[in-house]
């Protein structure tokens, strides 16, 4: 069956009772930010801080004053860029339609980090049983541990306000629908985020403003470089070339895949070799 | 309408409801000095600068009696506005009749009605006498037209007209409208007046004691509501029974009883719930012949609110503080000279589940030198509320038992343990003592089981009360009596435990019983009933005001009250009967008190906080006069000259109250990590500061380090012409705990209330300035 994680962001009051039920749950350490200037705690999601409430201070067009909040958390997506580029298939698909991390199978290679389309995952560090130290990818499971049981993601439980709904696919998107239909009143910028660029996502959000008043992307696609690394080099890499030679195939995909954010000369780090040095 | 108030922050769970109410038509309005996550959600926000609360509701009262939008039905009959007051009485700039200067009080003789030969009060219902209580309301606020009003609140006028217009549509007798309001209204010089006030308001428009109506106080904490039923202050004792004080009315029980009963409405049953109390604390030992025991009670004539109590420690008049949760080197006023007061102190006993700033004080991180200090502290390991069963009560008075959860960790012990282990090793220390201070001591009954862990369902059977002849539970409080026959702790709960086995507070019947009431979950005092002052739900003729708006009903066939509810009024008294139409049935007259005399006045007035950033425009007097004003060392009253800034604190949801629970968890720890102050784009441009950065507030008492948190959400305030800054900060920080802060409280002074001495916490003056 699968699931979303529907969020009316017009319902959420703020509270912020869903980050700590996720720590909770999840047994998360607490992460102390230096000040941001607002209520908002985290600047964004982090390897420890698996959703984190944005407040959004906006002045609409015919200048009413708006203070936003949303529930930013991993959206899972259909076409999950994460699931795409992890080189060690630690990334995967649930029936539930979450994304998930094997953090056995996880070597903190970070491609993951820098091709998320939403900048979600992070790399934690973490201490084996020597005391060393070693990294693994984490972000939300969409409480996958909790569904397996017949439980409601964490967050979900205590939204008080019904901000965080949680249901099977169908019935979700058409609340959401429902819903909107109800807000364009005071909201007319109001709209349904379930992006088609990613192949839709399993956490679903009405917005009372633009995506990018969210900070959200308006048009998020799966970058073409993550889907040619999975559906064509990665399993042509393993399969035909072994692993080795992989690394020099790839070079010119891997260093697109790492363009986001760091230049070429961090290609040489992270990684399984790095980690085992 | 939420005014005072910021539900979304401190009360999540009750805006929980207002979001449903919301998505069933209903509007909310959102009043407040500051645009918070409770106004994001509203419908309608109207700012108002701190402090200017009855210049808001006064003009609401002219809005409402000029546009004609008041329950007039209503109004006639179920308040005294038809009653006709003393020819005397009269107001004049910003004084009623009868003003002391000297003593900075009233003489009350003309605060009264006119009345015939047989004592009868004069009226005309009518409403067009001009010396009834409605048209002299009209003339006392005709000062109010909304002009005047925005020129001193500094509200938008035309938020101020859509709010005006929105909320005094539910005079109309088919719709209802609430007002929730907390200690952004109450924590003023004029608190007592701002929440009367709203009860005016809401009585002009017909909204008490119908469903959706009322004023709905959201209290501080859980209990607040129980605690105060239980005399958790200095004035009452248990069931809003006056303390007696050190004087000639209060000599004698008897004395008491003729002093203090009035002579019409419920209240005439005074004498049986003060005996019955008494009997509660003495038992065998309280007889008719020793007055039941009446003379062990202590008597002052002091008052013994926060501040008197922290100004006497001030001044060593006090050896010793049990602190039960409270952490006053945070949460009180003037908190600066409250943590020099703990150190004239020779012991304190501090309980809490953490060591608190206050239990720390004398430490060199609370800035002191411990060699100085010669007070003992003792800190006693408290339990968390889930770690220890009994009951809370909620603000509509609905009294849930709580089972415990999990065992404490370590010595911890649950408050009535600590009270329980106490009382047992005082009366053993006084055992065979004769003198005078061991007398009450000796007399007084506690026998609530053996050992150190009392039998809570003890506790719960006397405060229900019980025959002291056969000790069987009374059904409620009907049933007690003033011979001594009857005990019972706390009579407006006598009844949630009527029979053995029969603890209603227990209850959990998740049904809805008609119109949104859940009569068997749980028990609301008193006798279980859940809309206070309910007949007035009913027109003249005991029928409901409106469709869907049905609380309870006469029924002609068998002579009584039938419903919803359980009625607030005798359940066989006919509306054509004599008082049939008297709804108030606690107050002597019967009904609505739209003219009712607190301290200030009989008509709440618009006087500017003890420090004020602008003359008062509706008179020469500038603050409330009569209000205590504390002098000696460290009661410094700042001027705009040098603090021309208007400050307020408030609570934030991810923190509670001095930050001693939440900022020992370091998950709520994290969500706010830093003490900030809220500030308008115009002020920091004004101060070349910027947002994140550090900045120095002053006041007249201290100066705290914080980070500026520049917002939209805070604006300049355009008062006659002259801007005004505000200023807001949460007073949650200290110095222990994962995250640390400047304490808020170094700035408030030292005022309170005339009436109750709560703390003038939400308007007073500061500056601030960057920190390098």
């Amino acid at each position: 069956m699968e699931y979303i994680k529907y969020i009316d962001v017009t319902k959420c009051d703020g509270c912020r009772a869903c980050m700590v039920a996720c720590k909770n749950w999840n047994d998360l350490p607490a992460e102390f930010e230096e000040f941001h200037g607002s209520y908002q705690s985290h600047k964004k999601t982090t390897a420890n801080t698996w959703n984190v409430l944005t407040f959004t201070e906006h002045v609409t067009a015919d200048n009413q004053f708006e203070w936003l909040y949303r529930h930013s958390s991993c959206l899972h997506c259909t076409d999950a860029a994460c699931e795409k580029v992890c080189p060690e298939n630690a990334i995967s698909y649930t029936e539930y339609g979450s994304v998930v991390i094997n953090a056995d199978q996880c070597v903190g290679c970070g491609y993951c980090v820098q091709n998320c389309t939403f900048d979600i995952i992070e790399l934690a560090t973490k201490k084996d049983e020597n005391g060393k130290e070693y990294k693994v990818a984490q972000k939300c499971t969409l409480c996958t541990d909790r569904i397996a049981e017949g439980l409601q993601p964490a967050c979900a439980t205590v939204c008080h306000t019904d901000a965080i709904m949680f249901g099977e696919k169908d019935k979700m998107l058409k609340l959401a629908s429902e819903r909107l239909n109800q807000v364009k009143e005071r909201y007319p910028n109001a709209n349904i985020y379930n992006p088609p660029g990613v192949g839709g996502t399993h956490t679903v959000y009405l917005l009372a403003e633009r995506p990018s008043v969210y900070d959200l992307p308006e048009n998020p696609e799966t970058s073409y470089t993550a889907k040619l690394w999975k559906d064509v080099a990665q399993p042509a890499g393993k399969l035909l070339l072994g692993a080795s030679v992989m690394g020099v195939v790839g070079a010119y995909l891997s260093n697109r895949l790492f363009n986001k954010e760091v230049d070429e000369s961090s290609l040489n780090e992270g990684g399984k070799d790095d980690e085992q040095k | 309408m939420i005014i005072g108030a910021n539900p979304a922050e401190n009360h999540p769970i009750s805006f929980k409801w207002l979001l449903q109410a919301q998505e069933n038509g209903g509007k909310i309005i959102s009043v407040d000095p500051r645009f918070t996550r409770t106004s994001s959600k509203a419908d309608m926000y109207g700012a108002l600068r701190s402090g200017t609360d009855i210049a808001f509701i006064g003009g609401l009262f002219n809005y409402v009696i000029e546009n004609n939008l008041y329950h007039k039905e209503y109004v006639a009959k179920y308040t005294n506005a038809s009653f006709l007051v003393h020819p005397d009485f009269d107001f004049e700039d910003g004084l009623f009749t009868g003003y002391d200067e000297a003593k900075r009080s009233y003489d009350r003789a003309t605060w009264v009605f006119q009345r015939d030969a047989e004592g009868k009060i004069l009226k005309d219902e009518t409403l067009t006498n001009e010396r009834t209580v409605f048209q002299l309301m009209k003339k006392h606020y005709s000062r109010y037209d909304v002009d005047s009003v925005i020129a001193v609140t500094g509200t938008d006028k035309e938020s101020y007209l859509k709010i005006a217009q929105t909320f005094g549509a539910t005079g109309h007798p088919d719709k209802t409208g609430t007002i929730m309001y907390a200690m952004g209204t109450t924590q003023h010089t004029v608190g007592s007046q701002n929440v009367r006030s709203y009860a005016m308001l809401q009585l002009l428009l017909g909204n008490v004691g119908r469903p959706g109506g009322g004023i709905n106080a959201l209290r501080g904490e859980s209990n607040v509501q129980g605690s105060t039923d239980f005399a958790l202050l200095s004035h009452i004792l248990p069931g809003y029974l006056g303390v007696p004080t050190a004087s000639a009315k209060h000599a004698t029980l008897k004395d008491y009883i003729e002093n203090e009963t009035p002579k019409s409405g419920y209240w005439v049953n005074k004498p049986k719930f003060i005996v019955s109390l008494l009997k509660a604390f003495y038992g065998p030992n309280a007889t008719p012949e020793n007055e039941f025991g009446y003379h062990y009670l202590s008597k002052g004539n002091k008052n013994y609110s926060h501040i008197s109590m922290f100004e006497a420690m001030y001044n060593n008049e006090i050896k010793g503080l049990f602190a039960f949760g409270q952490n006053p080197v945070v949460g009180g006023p003037n908190a600066g000279k409250e943590q020099a007061a703990l150190a004239n102190l020779d012991w304190l006993v501090a309980v809490d589940l953490w060591e608190t700033e206050t239990a720390a004080f004398w430490t060199k991180e609370a800035g002191m030198n411990p060699a100085d200090i010669k007070t003992e502290v003792f800190l006693l390991p408290a339990a968390a509320s889930f770690e220890k069963e009994g009951t809370v009560s909620n603000s509509g008075r609905w009294m849930q038992y709580r089972w415990k959860a999990i065992d404490s960790k370590g010595e911890a012990k649950a408050d009535l343990e600590i009270i329980h282990s106490l009382a047992t090793r005082i009366k053993k220390l006084y055992a065979g003592d004769t003198s005078a201070k061991a007398l009450p001591i000796n007399a007084l009954y506690w026998n609530f089981g053996h050992g150190d862990h009392p039998d809570i369902d003890l506790v719960a059977r006397e405060i229900n009360g019980y025959d002291t002849v056969t000790g069987k539970l009374v059904a409620n409080f009907t049933k007690l009596m003033d011979d001594g026959s009857t005990a019972s702790g706390n009579w407006i709960y006598s009844g949630f435990y009527p029979e053995d086995g029969k603890n209603l507070s227990k209850r959990r019947d998740n049904k809805d019983t008609g119109m949104g009431n859940y009569l068997n979950w749980s028990f609301s005092w008193p006798v279980n009933r859940r809309i206070l002052y309910n007949r007035a739900s009913a027109n003249y003729n005991g029928q409901p005001w409106a469709k869907g708006k049905e609380v309870i009903w006469w029924d002609d066939l068998k002579q009584e009250w039938a419903g919803y509810d359980v009625p607030d009024f005798l359940k066989t008294k006919a509306p054509s009967a004599a008082g049939g139409m008297d709804p108030f049935i606690m107050l002597a007259d019967g009904v609505g008190s739209l003219f009712g005399a607190l301290n200030e006045g009989p008509f709440p007035e618009h006087y500017e906080p003890y420090e004020s950033p602008i003359p008062n425009a509706f008179s020469s007097q500038e603050f409330n006069p009569t209000i205590k004003v504390w002098t000696g060392k460290r009661n410094d009253k700042g001027g705009i000259d040098k603090y021309p800034i208007v400050a307020t604190t408030y609570r934030v949801t991810e923190h509670w109250q001095s930050g001693a629970q939440s900022r020992n968890q370091e998950w709520l720890s994290e969500l706010v990590s830093d003490m900030f102050v809220e500030m308008s784009e115009e002020l920091a441009k004004e101060k070349g500061i910027k947002n994140k950065d550090k900045i120095i507030v002053t006041s007249a008492r201290g100066s705290i380090e914080a980070y500026a948190m520049v917002t939209k959400r805070f604006k300049p305030y355009t008062i006659r012409d002259k801007q005004i800054h505000q200023v807001g900060m949460p007073w949650h920080f200290g110095f222990k705990g994962f995250v640390t802060g400047a304490i808020a409280n170094h700035l408030t002074p030292h005022i309170g209330d005339a009436n109750t001495m709560i703390p003038e916490f939400k308007a007073f003056l500061c500056d601030v300035r960057r920190a390098d």
